[in-house]
């Protein structure tokens, strides 16, 4: 049986828990994938450990909304704040569902591959080459959603995992990104990261 | 019936594809009803819902039938239980459109968030001096160009699925999500100031 931790009322402002189930839900659904696409047992790991936290959250904002409400009128508009967060909630268990199929080694048959060459938005695994101008560069200085549609959701360093990487974090010599977006700028990203593009803009 | 390997896969393929398309969406539309506080929207969401149903079970069935080898049932197994997820998540978001549609006005918190988020939706109008204008989505690049992607587009009272077909028209209303950094080159693209 897993280990269930309690959860003590802490004063967090509904804005901010919210804001988190959110971000975290979606951001869970392209690991998720992203783990089943490459049959990669370490990632799913890391989306079942944000499907903790969102629990530990989805707890909190429970705490949170039922202390909020004075009356009924707060009651009624609280009442959508709580639906809209248990379905963040159930978004992450979605999420956390492809991980058990990776992590039980059911694994998910090879045309799976097939299927995200075809979907709108793309998923790709890059390296990032000894060559590559993007070395020694903060993500954020990057502007990669702005500039090509290319978003980065995680990055494996070594044995690490740093999932939802902050804007100041720079990128090293082998790391390997988790991107997604349009094709055609994903496609641009991989060439700068292999080194085979030297100019990031134009 | 049984069907011819490559023939089976295909259309696993391609039903999955709109599954994970259609249900993805859908997050993206639910929570574009939420911040418009838009009825139309919530219903578009419920009609994709029961779209995705449908849709899940046709899925299952061509999964089923493909003629897979016995060291092939893992594999499938995992397929199956890829398309239960996608259904999962489009269950949400049927859930979260349902707030809209119960006439409940949502805490404004719920906006804030939306507008916070790292992927945030916006609806930008088209101005007649934009170089959108006459394109279609296709030929209009706007996920290449801004990062943003279009979920909608408002013409008139009426939402129309973005196509990529779609014209472009000048007073059209684009409803796109993506990372907030991208909101500025959207509405510089669609309402360029003179």
């Amino acid at each position: 049986m897993p280990e269930f931790e309690k959860i003590e009322y802490r004063p967090k402002p509904v804005r901010e828990l919210l804001l988190e189930m959110k971000n975290l839900s979606e951001l869970m659904i392209d690991l998720a994938y992203s783990a089943a696409l490459f049959n990669d047992k370490d990632l799913a790991e890391e989306v079942l450990e944000l499907e903790r936290r969102i629990d530990t959250l989805a707890y909190l904002l429970d705490m949170t909304i039922m202390i909020a409400a004075r009356d009924a009128e707060d009651a009624e508009a609280l009442a959508g704040v709580a639906k809209v967060a248990g379905a963040t909630d159930k978004i992450s268990d979605a999420a956390g569902d492809i991980a058990m199929i990776v992590k039980q080694g059911i694994g998910i048959h090879p045309i799976v591959a097939e299927i995200f060459e075809r979907v709108e938005e793309h998923i790709a695994r890059v390296r990032i080459e000894e060559k590559s101008i993007l070395i020694g560069k903060k993500i954020g200085r990057l502007n990669l959603a702005a500039r090509m549609g290319v978003n980065l959701i995680a990055i494996r360093r070594g044995k690490e995992w740093i999932v939802k990487p902050e804007d100041e974090e720079k990128l090293m010599r082998e790391d390997i990104l988790i991107v997604r977006g349009a094709p055609a700028g994903i496609n641009l990203f991989k060439e700068l990261a292999e080194g085979r593009r030297r100019r990031i803009g134009g | 019936m049984q069907q011819d390997g490559s023939e089976g896969f295909n259309r696993i393929v391609e039903k999955f594809v709109e599954l994970k398309n259609t249900s993805e969406l859908m997050i993206d539309l639910a929570y574009s009803a939420l911040l418009l506080n838009n009825r139309e929207l919530a219903e578009e969401v419920q009609r994709l819902e029961e779209y995705v149903d449908k849709l899940h079970t046709e899925y299952e069935m061509a999964v089923l039938l493909s003629r897979f080898k016995e060291e092939e049932a893992k594999g499938i197994l995992g397929l199956i239980r890829l398309g239960v997820v996608t259904e999962e998540i489009a269950d949400a978001a049927a859930e979260i459109a349902e707030v809209v549609l119960r006439g409940i006005e949502p805490h404004p918190v719920v906006r804030l968030v939306i507008e916070e988020a790292d992927e945030t939706v916006t609806y930008v109008p088209v101005s007649e001096s934009s170089p959108l204008v006459d394109k279609t989505l296709r030929e209009a690049r706007i996920p290449e160009e801004t990062g943003m992607w279009v979920l909608a587009v408002k013409r008139g009272e009426k939402y129309v699925r973005p196509k990529p077909d779609l014209r472009i028209d000048a007073g059209d209303v684009l409803i796109a999500f993506g990372y907030a950094e991208g909101e500025e080159d959207l509405r510089r693209l669609a309402s360029p100031s003179s």
